[in-house]
């Protein structure tokens, strides 16, 4: 039983079509990658599974579950979470309140007046959980909005985290860090993956993170499927080298 | 009873015309500033009382022409070295300072005319009833009705067919690109606040002859300019103008039946809008998040 | 964290004291009442303002609400003090439970203007309902009455003292309510939604429903403000329902200070003692209000307490 099925989604802005007729499967406990040039259309495609917005045609099942038109706090109730491109935390709370929010709603705590001893101990122990495996322990009562781009990115996964999600929707995790902080990330996301059996899907630029990491690789291309494969296979793919990997070339150059 | 609701229709239309005129002006500055001008009120009042004082030196007609332009330039001046400071800011500093502006409009002009409404001259030619039977009918009614029309088109001319309005409603819709395309956005968001103050300051002229001239005549009509702009639609200009006259239209015949109803209908309609399309009338989708 | 206690032990004995002090300072009790009265509004707006983050700028109508709820309650249902309060609670709740499911969906200015235009339909009501309001002259022929405990009876009528401290129970307990509630889960989501209302969609908080929440109990205590601005007038006319009302909050949040607890307090007391000391020296009490406004936003956006809370970190 497959954890995540898009079933031939598309997006339309107007005149512009965003992303056209995209699948995407994935099972429990993979990490998929998701590839392609700039304005391929790939955080639109996140987008429509994170329910940011509904596609415009498709249909999106998680868990069974028909979800294409969800919003998304109930699919965050179903166990998808996401972070985004740019770092979206709240900047003048401590890293601790930043995480304990989080936890406090996958608690079902998100509407009580006040938690009892117990309920209270139970959250902050799950926070300082999270602060241990995020490395933030020693940045925990800080304001988030101080911290390095590296420590905010990884504040940004842990909340994610903190929401015990079943699938794991990271938007370009290493984008704007130096290579020290993209090792620690890598290492983390490999963690979770490795240790924790959490299915990932994931869009990244960044070829090494990627083929370092990921099961399986989707290509996306002008809004639709260019390749779809292991790494090995992709990395040999002809298509995809002339249209994707000889633009990073360019770039590069 | 014809007669009665044919007065009261046009009746509201004319108000109608005035909510639109002024609403016109805030939208234009709250769709390329995001400032919600809580003075445009006090610059209608300035642009009667101007003209009050123009009418012995220069006559109607004089005034009609220079008022509006004196009541632009003070706009200029406001937003040249006030509300330019708050740009970028949270909305709320905005609304605040615009806020402290209107108290200060209404008492200056207290002060200066006096808290009693004025004598207001207007032709003697324009304010004859042209027939017995629809006695409501006045020069200066029409007149007024037909000088909106002109301003009405004037602007969506501007708007469509000069650069600079071009550029205010590229601006409108995107700003940073107008931006990094070289427009210099300061200089835009001053003209375009200019411009929406002149409209405040003509339909001030003319509202000053049919409603009478007192300090609180801006306080009345900001409201439901506020309720036109929301009833028509954020963002769009065309459903502003299509929001006031319908308002102004559904006060005038809602005093024929239940009098004391005729400004509490307006925000039933505006409850109305929000409940069934929160966008507004002619409102574009995702404009009010 | 001692800072803090001890600035909370200061605010409290500095309240309870008033009616010792007022008068040394040449001050009255009711000025004191009146001081509390606001402060206990402009905070219940803050709720909403500095702790979720939404921009209401139309708090006089759920305050005139209050006032109307009591007055009326009082002039033609039952003369009794606490009853007049619990009815104009209610109505200001339901009626801002009723406009929040409306306006719920609006952001930033225009919240702001539908939340300051939907204040002016209960404006005209009052102003224009003659037979049962009095209209623009107000509702009056009616006074608050005394307090009935069973074993005694509270002269409030009378008594200013004895009122000033009807209001301080129901402003602490208000209060203690907010404070609790900020800091609970529920709390934090409202923080998080002020913060970053896309991260906390996307952290599973339903936002809309949490800021119809903070925006019910936020109006909800503006009308207990409400009635006890009625009652301590004895009269309530349309002018406690005007968007001036509504500006005249904003402005103590802002000025002492959006993201602290008391800072409306101090708002408050700055705004009602300025009110008092000029409307009596000029006639142009309006212009000065209004210039107040302007460079209050020019020159200390942070209020009071933002300053201070800066010179403390730094």
């Amino acid at each position: 039983m497959s954890l995540l099925r898009v079933e031939n989604v598309s997006r339309h802005f107007g005149s512009l079509i965003a992303v056209s007729g995209v699948s995407l499967v994935v099972e429990p406990g993979e990490l998929r990658a998701v590839i392609g040039p700039n304005g391929a259309g790939k955080t639109t495609f996140f987008n429509l599974i994170s329910g940011f917005f509904p596609p415009t045609k498709g249909r999106i099942v998680f868990d069974e579950y028909d979800v294409t038109k969800l919003a998304p706090h109930r699919r965050v109730k179903l166990g998808m979470a996401r972070t985004f491109q740019i770092t979206e935390i709240f900047p003048e709370l401590r890293v601790r309140e930043n995480l304990r929010i989080p936890v406090e709603v996958a608690s079902g705590h998100r509407l009580r007046p006040w938690l009892s001893r117990d309920a209270d101990e139970e959250v902050r122990a799950r926070v300082s959980e999270l602060l241990e495996m995020g490395g933030l322990t020693g940045h925990a009562d800080r304001l988030v909005g101080e911290l390095s781009h590296g420590d905010q990115r990884a504040t940004e996964i842990m909340m994610a985290l903190a929401l015990k999600p079943r699938l794991l929707l990271l938007d370009e995790p290493t984008a704007g860090m130096g290579d020290q902080e993209t090792y620690n990330i890598t290492q983390l996301i490999r963690r979770l993956h490795k240790d924790q059996k959490l299915s990932i899907v994931l869009i990244e630029h960044d070829m090494r993170v990627v083929f370092h990491l990921a099961d399986r690789i989707m290509v996306l291309a002008e809004g639709a499927v260019l390749a779809e494969g292991t790494p090995d296979e992709i990395a040999k793919n002809e298509q995809v080298q002339a249209a994707y990997l000889g633009n990073v070339q360019e770039k590069s150059a | 009873m014809t007669q009665l609701i044919a007065f009261n229709v046009f009746n509201g239309l004319i108000v109608g015309a005035f909510y639109a005129l002024m609403a016109l002006g805030l939208s234009l500055i709250l769709n390329l500033s995001g400032v919600i001008n809580f003075a445009h009120g006090g610059f209608l009042a300035l642009g009667g009382y101007l003209a009050y004082t123009l009418i012995p030196h220069i006559g109607f007609w004089g005034a009609l022409v220079v008022a509006p332009f004196l009541t632009a330039a003070l706009g200029l001046i406001v937003e040249r070295f006030l509300i330019r400071r708050l740009y970028g800011r949270d909305p709320l500093y905005s609304l605040l300072l615009t806020f402290g502006l209107a108290y200060i409009f209404e008492d200056g002009t207290r002060t200066i005319w006096g808290a009693s409404s004025v004598p207001y001259q207007i032709p003697a030619s324009l304010n004859s009833p042209l027939s017995s039977q629809f006695f409501f009918l006045t020069g200066y009614r029409l007149f007024m009705v037909a000088l909106v029309a002109v301003a009405v088109v004037g602007l969506f001319l501007i708007l469509n067919r000069t650069r600079l309005g071009m550029r205010i409603r590229a601006g409108t819709s995107d700003l940073e690109t107008v931006s990094v395309l070289g427009v210099n956005v300061r200089i835009l968001r001053t003209l375009n606040f200019g411009l929406g103050i002149y409209l405040a300051g003509l339909a001030g002229v003319l509202a000053a002859g049919m409603l009478g001239l007192e300090p609180t005549i801006g306080t009345a009509l900001i409201m439901p300019s506020f309720v036109a702009i929301i009833v028509g639609g954020l963002g769009s200009l065309p459903g502003t103008l299509l929001g006031g006259l319908l308002i102004g239209v559904a006060s005038g015949v809602t005093t024929v039946f239940f009098p004391s109803a005729s400004e509490a209908v307006m925000y039933i309609m505006m409850g109305l809008v929000l409940l069934i399309r929160p966008r507004g009338l002619l409102g574009e989708e995702g404009r009010i998040q | 964290m001692n800072g803090r206690q001890a600035a909370n032990g200061a605010i409290w004995i500095a309240l309870l004291t008033m009616p010792w002090w007022m008068n040394a300072l040449g001050g009255y009790t009711e000025l004191g009442t009146q001081v509390v009265v606001l402060a206990l509004t402009a905070m219940a707006l803050n709720f909403l303002l500095g702790f979720t983050g939404v921009l209401s700028f139309g708090h006089a109508a759920y305050f005139g609400l209050g006032a109307y709820g009591v007055g009326l309650t009082i002039r033609y249902l039952v003369p009794s003090t606490p009853l007049g309060i619990l009815v104009g609670v209610a109505v200001g709740t339901v009626a801002a439970a009723v406009i929040g499911a409306l306006i719920i969906r609006l952001r930033g200015v225009y919240f702001a203007m539908v939340t300051i235009a939907f204040a002016q339909v209960f404006y005209f009501i009052a102003f224009r309902w003659n037979k049962v309001t009095g209209g623009d002259d107000g509702l009056i022929s009616w006074t608050r009455q005394p307090l009935d405990l069973g074993f005694a009876r509270i002269d409030i009528l009378h008594n200013a003292i004895a009122f000033y401290y009807l209001v301080l129970v129901l402003f602490a307990l208000a209060a203690a309510i907010m404070a609790l509630l900020l800091r609970s889960p529920f709390g934090r989501t409202l923080l998080a939604i002020r913060e970053n209302e896309r991260r906390a969609r996307f952290l599973g908080i339903p936002v809309e429903l949490h800021m119809w929440l903070s925006f019910v109990i936020s109006c909800l205590f503006a009308s207990l403000g409400g009635t006890l601005y009625a009652l301590l007038n004895n009269f309530v006319d349309p002018r406690a329902l005007h968007w001036n009302m509504s500006g005249n909050f904003v402005i103590m949040a802002v000025l002492g200070g959006m993201r602290s607890f008391w800072g409306p307090l101090i708002g408050a007391a700055i705004f009602v003692v300025l009110q008092d000391y000029v409307s009596s020296m000029t006639e142009n009490w309006q212009s000065f209000l209004g210039l107040f406004f302007v460079l209050v936003v020019l020159f200390f956006p942070r209020g009071v307490l933002g300053v201070l809370r800066r010179r403390a970190v730094s």
